[in-house]
């Protein structure tokens, strides 16, 4: 024999909907706060007002176009600038000697800037910049 | 004779509490919107190794136009050193990260003074990069 059962209809409590729609929109503003910060951190000595030209004549220099890299006066292929700055830098011992001069032209990409000082930093240099301004002061 | 004063029982309505709490919750999103530069236009450049960055003060950002801004805001590259020492103040030497979100088209004309103008504030630079695809 078949029991008939009663049927209720059970309604969900109303007074709770405001902390379930609080407690969302939590939920969501947390995962919407999530912003890449992975990168590459990098050291930069303190710009002087007036650069040590004397220092700064010994550590080496190198010299960034769209396309080419030159240490030291001579143009490097990409791919041999880590290894001929390495060995430059190998012969250095002090850590101020290890610094290293980067000139870059005006229309050099910035992804292009972070792979070669990526190159310098890995070859133990630390980068320092140039800048237009004090390139053209220095030849004046 | 003392008429007696009739009290009226005054209570908040508390069915009205979530939606009070739900406008408040806006308010403070709308408020904290506008200093964070989600809403900036800019690609990363790309790289192979990458850190977590941590404990940083600022956040600068040069968008898809080469224009700057500092957490969020606009600002001339030129007031970009100062804003900043304010910014970090006299904070430990651990915690003046500066965040560097530049778009990897931007040219050195553009980012190179805002490097040096985090370099002058004392600030440790962090550029924000993507993982390099293989």
């Amino acid at each position: 024999m078949k029991l008939r059962r009663n049927k209720l209809l059970v309604e969900p409590p109303a007074g709770a909907s405001s902390d379930i729609a609080f407690i969302l929109i939590i939920f969501f503003l947390v995962c919407a706060s999530v912003q890449p910060e992975q990168g590459r951190p990098q050291e930069i000595p303190k710009s002087e007002e007036e650069p040590d030209k004397k220092n700064q004549s010994q550590n080496p220099e190198v010299e960034l176009t769209r396309t080419a890299v030159i240490l030291n006066g001579d143009p490097v292929p990409n791919k041999s600038f880590a290894p001929r700055l390495a060995s430059v830098l190998a012969r250095k011992e002090r850590k101020e000697d290890k610094v290293v001069v980067l000139k870059s032209r005006k229309d050099v990409p910035y992804e292009r800037w972070i792979n070669i000082t990526g190159l310098i930093e890995q070859a133990g240099g630390i980068v320092t910049l140039q800048l237009e301004e004090e390139q053209a002061h220095i030849v004046n | 004779m003392k008429i007696p004063k009739r009290s009226f029982e005054a209570s908040v309505p508390s069915m009205a509490m979530g939606d009070i709490a739900f406008l408040l919750l806006i308010f403070f999103v709308i408020l904290a919107r506008a200093q964070d530069d989600s809403h900036l236009r800019w690609e990363p450049a790309a790289e192979e190794e990458l850190e977590q960055a941590k404990n940083y003060k600022a956040s600068v950002v040069i968008d898809v136009d080469s224009k700057s801004y500092l957490n969020g805001r606009p600002i001339a590259q030129g007031q970009l050193a100062g804003a900043l020492t304010d910014l970090l103040g006299n904070a430990e030497q651990n915690k003046r990260t500066v965040l560097l979100k530049v778009h990897k088209d931007a040219t050195a004309i553009h980012f190179e003074p805002v490097i040096e103008a985090v370099s002058k504030a004392g600030g440790e630079i962090h550029h924000v990069l993507e993982k390099q695809r293989k």
